[in-house]
């Protein structure tokens, strides 16, 4: 295969980053579906406490917004990592690969069978509050939305470097509250319900 | 703003700059449905990269397998989907121009006539026993990735056929990191739809525009095949750590 000329970067002008498109209405179930459940990964069961992590999305004026697509991506019961970027990886649980897909369903309700994860560990020694990374993609988004949910009944560490760039009053919308009626199957239920523009916005990031 | 996030513990830590709006799709498209009750009102938060951010799934494959890389028949040697039989091909590299081997992308798209097998697609067109249009696939070590399908149709948006969208492919790519996970729409050259695409034209700049077309190389003309050749490179978000950026 041909290689392609290495982009041109100047000072003011770095090479072009292709453009972000929306995912649109017609996005494959077939890979979405069966993608939701990060507990088991190629025949081994995750360690650490399983839960359902479940809510709705809401656009504004509190209506459902369906078909939209969830991404997940976290750290294992420990908190490591499965990426070489974690000085820890090699101790990462074989039974969790740590993402997943989820999707809403007319109702706006979606829901993942996932892990509790762990406090991960910067690099620098940085104890990082327990969570879990969340990219919401649907029509009339242009560009994937990105935030980060905590867990209410997990310890905060002091100074979480990502919950303290968020206003005080908005970090409350950023925690999964235990919820007895998402309970199944013998596992508890964490609700994190998303509002992408309106009252009670989720907090989303730079991206 | 540059984001810092190096340890001597951590070589191998890449940069990633938030996206550069200048080269990106509008937020919000004037008349695109939805655009204005789900883009969020408040300011998107500024935050450092931790390595919740800088990792992501590797080897994705494991859990989103692939398979093979062409969409023009059910099976190899089965009969051919309805449409202009086209290949594309093309290279994935960061914005330093090195190559994202094994990198997974996903494409989805609709058939000759313009109708996904997608539960939500309510076009009156029919479906085609003989095409999919979704699946998956790997770059290999330069970055290079192939496949074949058939040229979508264009269909209509919303219930009175207000909106024809033009013929395009619907890509998804899953990069180095969490960071660099992308998703676009590509586009055919020379379609009239693409004059009123509200998506194709919500690109600003004409020079990004054109990162989201496909290059048509010369058709190739053999005993046995007329082919109808594309070509599409990506460059994905993110960076080796370079001295003058430390
Ligand atoms: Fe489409």
């Amino acid at each position: 295969m041909s290689r392609a000329p290495v982009q041109t970067r100047t000072e003011t002008r770095p090479a072009i980053v292709s453009p972000y498109g929306t995912i649109g209405p017609f996005f494959p179930f077939a890979f979405v579906d069966d993608a939701n459940d990060l507990t088991e990964f190629e025949g081994r069961k995750a360690m650490g406490q399983h839960i359902w992590l479940a809510g709705t999305v809401v656009e504004e004026g509190n209506v459902p917004t369906g078909n939209t697509l969830l991404e997940l991506w976290q750290p294992d019961t420990n908190g490591i990592f499965r990426h070489p970027l974690d000085p820890r990886h090699a101790d990462a649980d074989p039974g969790f690969f740590g993402f997943g897909r989820a999707r809403t369903d007319r109702q706006g309700f979606y829901r993942f069978r996932t892990v509790l994860p762990g406090q991960s560990r910067e690099p620098d020694g940085t104890i990082r509050t327990a969570h879990a990374n969340l990219t919401i993609l649907a029509i009339g988004l242009t560009r994937r939305l990105v935030t980060t949910i905590f867990f209410s009944d997990q310890p905060e560490t002091a100074d979480d470097p990502v919950l303290r760039c968020v206003p005080q009053s908005a970090r409350p919308r950023l925690f999964a509250r235990k919820d007895n009626a998402l309970a199944a199957s013998g596992l508890p239920g964490y609700r994190f319900d998303v509002v992408l523009r309106g009252a009670g916005e989720t907090p989303f990031f730079v991206d | 703003m540059l984001i810092h996030f190096e340890t001597e513990a951590s070589p191998g830590v890449r940069q990633y700059l938030p996206y550069d709006d200048r080269t990106q799709t509008l937020r919000q498209i004037k008349d695109y449905p939805r655009s204005f009750t789900r883009v969020p009102a408040q300011p998107l938060i500024d935050r450092p990269l931790t390595l919740s951010e800088l990792t992501g799934p590797t080897e994705i494959e494991r859990r989103l397998p692939t398979g093979n890389a062409d969409f023009s028949c059910l099976v190899p040697g089965g009969p051919r989907a309805l449409g202009q039989f086209m290949t594309v091909a093309g290279r994935i590299t960061d914005e330093d121009g090195a190559p994202l081997a094994g990198a997974l992308i996903e494409i989805w798209q609709a058939n000759a006539s313009g109708k996904y097998i997608h539960e939500y697609d309510s076009h009156q067109a029919p479906l085609d026993p003989n095409f999919i249009g979704q699946g998956r696939f790997l770059t290999d070590a330069e970055g290079g990735y192939q496949f074949r399908t058939i040229k979508p149709g264009g269909y209509p948006v919303g219930s009175n056929d207000w909106w024809w969208r033009p013929p395009h492919i619907h890509f998804s790519i899953f990069g180095m990191s969490w960071m660099d996970r992308f998703i676009t729409q590509i586009f055919f050259p020379g379609e009239p739809l693409n004059e009123a695409d509200l998506l194709l034209n919500g690109i600003p700049d004409p020079e990004a525009r054109q990162r989201v077309m496909f290059e048509p190389l010369p058709t190739k003309v053999t005993k046995t095949l007329n082919i109808l050749e594309f070509r599409r490179d990506f460059v994905l978000r993110g960076k080796s750590k370079t001295p003058e950026l430390l």
